[in-house]
């Protein structure tokens, strides 16, 4: 039941774009996201569309497993949708039903607004689909360590995700386990009102939590083991280098924004 | 109350692929036995466990309990878990109430009784695992030993009187001591008519305490028999990668030591016939 959750929705294929730098994959669906922000014209998602296109080939991704990122979304883009063709007003008007009016200017909006969300969603699933959890987290850490001169722990909050990452599937098979030996005892988590619910979960959460608070003091007595004192110091076994190809990789960005830009300082 | 599996199979399906955990199994737990379930890690134990009182549904293939299909549309599958008691491996994890008495009333009020009846159920559960009320009933579950933990987990399941008790190597983790009891216990329950099925990696308890053996193999049911006849075949549980009990060593180094010596379930039998054999006597050794 339980476990059917996948989380950090990896795609472990060999591609160029599984081998950027992960600085390089955090930065490009930086600017990617603000790409899509700038257009503001229906014509102008061509050449976004184009660079996702391109990207997902080039990574290798099945294109359906794309379009499955966005089933979760389904109800945000229908409700952005109809938000946006039936409460926005304008000069032209498009149909009439009865006292309901759609105008020119709602439509294209609702159209605007509904493909932002949809190409923000896609692309950026392809960063967390092509780069591994802890490698994201690594990737993360260092273009968040020149923080640390204003105190920003870089480096605790990356051991933080990378250790919570780590323990999700352990607690989910856990939560699972712990489900099904309170059903044994007849605990009943499916039927009842909220607060009858509620109060079902309580033979499951603190089994839950004393597991976790365990395996943390285990873990956290490892770490010590071995001599864990923080990032001070602290070398690594994987070395981030960016190569030529993060620097294709950020061209191919640039380009995409001049075919954004261009049509606009050109009229 | 016999428990029949039929062509019993479960793959478990964890997105991309498929695990086979259990393949074709046909096997009846008789009213009153102790049978005794062993197998390699990942042989598919637990989830054979799961299967006798409805936890996993089965992938193809029927359980039956008094004859009724379990799995069928409308079988009523929360009253058939309070007649097949399932203790899970390590099952002190699972304790969540605030008391003992709580802890182990949690089935029993689940069951609908009164809290009478309640009370009675819990008194009667901490007996049987030796767990003296008046002392413990107050308590913490969380600042008991590992073996009182345990015992208080086991007594919840109890107090709920199972006809049917599965345990899931109920003494991984204890100390001798502590595991004794818990052997001593289930030995008891088994013989004042309890159906127990127990789930054991150490071969010596099985020997002490089962009536019957079967054994897994990667999902599949391989031997089944009485435990003389099972142990008897220690090359092909060797090339499983199953221990036989010292017992069965034993018997089987003395035959090597040119000794006439048959396989015995009971250490204590082997040193019959062993006394036997030195005084001139009768016995198999001679
Ligand atoms: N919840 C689960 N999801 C997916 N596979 C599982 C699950 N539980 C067990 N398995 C797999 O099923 C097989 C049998 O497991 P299990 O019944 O736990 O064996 P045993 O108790 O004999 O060690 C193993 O290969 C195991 O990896
Ligand atoms: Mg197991």
């Amino acid at each position: 039941m339980l476990r059917d959750i996948t989380l950090g929705q990896y795609y472990p294929v060999d591609s160029p774009v599984h081998r950027l730098d992960p600085r390089t994959k955090v930065i490009l669906t930086f600017l990617y996201i603000i790409a899509v922000f700038l257009v503001g014209n229906l014509w102008l998602y061509l050449p976004v569309a184009a660079y996702l296109a391109f990207a997902t080939w080039m990574a290798r991704l099945p294109a359906g497993m794309m379009l499955r990122s966005l089933r979760p979304m389904r109800v945000l883009l229908v409700i952005t949708f109809v938000l946006n063709l039936f409460f926005f007003s304008g000069a032209q008007e498009l149909v009439r039903i009865g006292s309901i009016v759609i105008w020119r200017e709602g439509l294209l909006n609702a159209l605007i607004f509904t493909f932002r969300l949809i190409f923000l969603v896609t692309g950026s699933s392809i960063l967390t689909l092509t780069t591994a959890p802890v490698t994201l987290t690594d990737g993360l850490e260092r273009l968040a360590s020149p923080l640390r001169i204003i105190r920003f722990p870089a480096h605790e909050m990356a051991m933080m995700m990378t250790i919570a990452l780590r323990f999700i599937p352990t607690l989910i098979e856990e939560a699972d386990k712990i489900m099904k030996a309170q059903t044994a005892r007849g605990a009943d988590f499916e039927t009842g009102n909220l607060m009858a619910r509620a109060r079902a979960m309580i033979p499951l959460l603190v089994p839950l939590f004393i597991s976790a608070f365990r395996r943390a003091g285990d873990l956290a007595m490892a770490m010590e083991a071995r001599c864990y004192r923080g990032g001070e110091g602290r070398t690594r076994l994987h070395q981030l280098k960016y190569g030529r190809r993060d620097a294709l990789a950020l061209l191919s960005m640039l380009a995409l924004y001049l075919m954004i830009l261009l049509p606009g300082w050109l009229a | 109350m016999p428990i029949v599996l039929e062509q019993l199979s479960h793959h478990y399906r964890s997105c991309p692929r498929v695990s086979v955990a259990l393949e074709d199994i046909s096997l009846t737990i008789h009213d009153g036995e102790l049978l005794a379930l062993i197998g390699h890690t990942g042989s598919g134990k637990s989830t054979l466990a799961q299967h006798l009182n409805g936890l996993l549904e089965p992938t193809s293939g029927r359980v039956l309990v008094d004859g009724e299909d379990i799995n069928q549309k409308g079988a009523r599958r929360r009253a058939l878990r309070f007649r097949v008691g399932l203790v899970f491996q390590y099952p002190e994890h699972q304790l969540f109430e605030e008391t003992v008495f709580k802890d182990i009333a949690f089935g029993p009020k689940n069951m609908g009784l009164t809290g009478q009846q309640v009370d009675q159920r819990v008194r009667e559960a901490m007996a049987r695992v030796g767990l003296d009320f008046e002392e413990m009933k107050d308590r913490s579950p969380f600042e008991l030993s590992g073996g009182q933990m345990r015992r208080v987990a086991l007594a919840g399941v109890l107090a709920m009187q199972p006809r049917v008790l599965v345990l899931d190597e109920p003494t991984a983790g204890l100390d001798p001591r502590a595991r004794d009891f818990l052997l001593g216990d289930i030995k008891r329950l088994n013989q004042e008519g309890t159906t127990v099925v127990m789930i054991s990696h150490a071969m010596d308890d099985v020997a002490r305490l089962a009536t019957r053996v079967a054994v897994l193999e990667k999902g599949r049911l391989v031997m089944q028999g009485s435990t003389l006849e099972v142990f008897s075949q220690q090359e092909r549980l060797a090339a499983m990668g199953l221990d036989i009990p010292d017992g069965f060593k034993l018997a089987r180094r003395l035959r090597q030591a040119g000794l006439n010596m048959a396989d015995h379930v009971h250490p204590e039998e082997i040193a019959d016939a062993l006394a036997a054999a030195i005084r001139g006597g009768g016995g198999d050794a001679a």
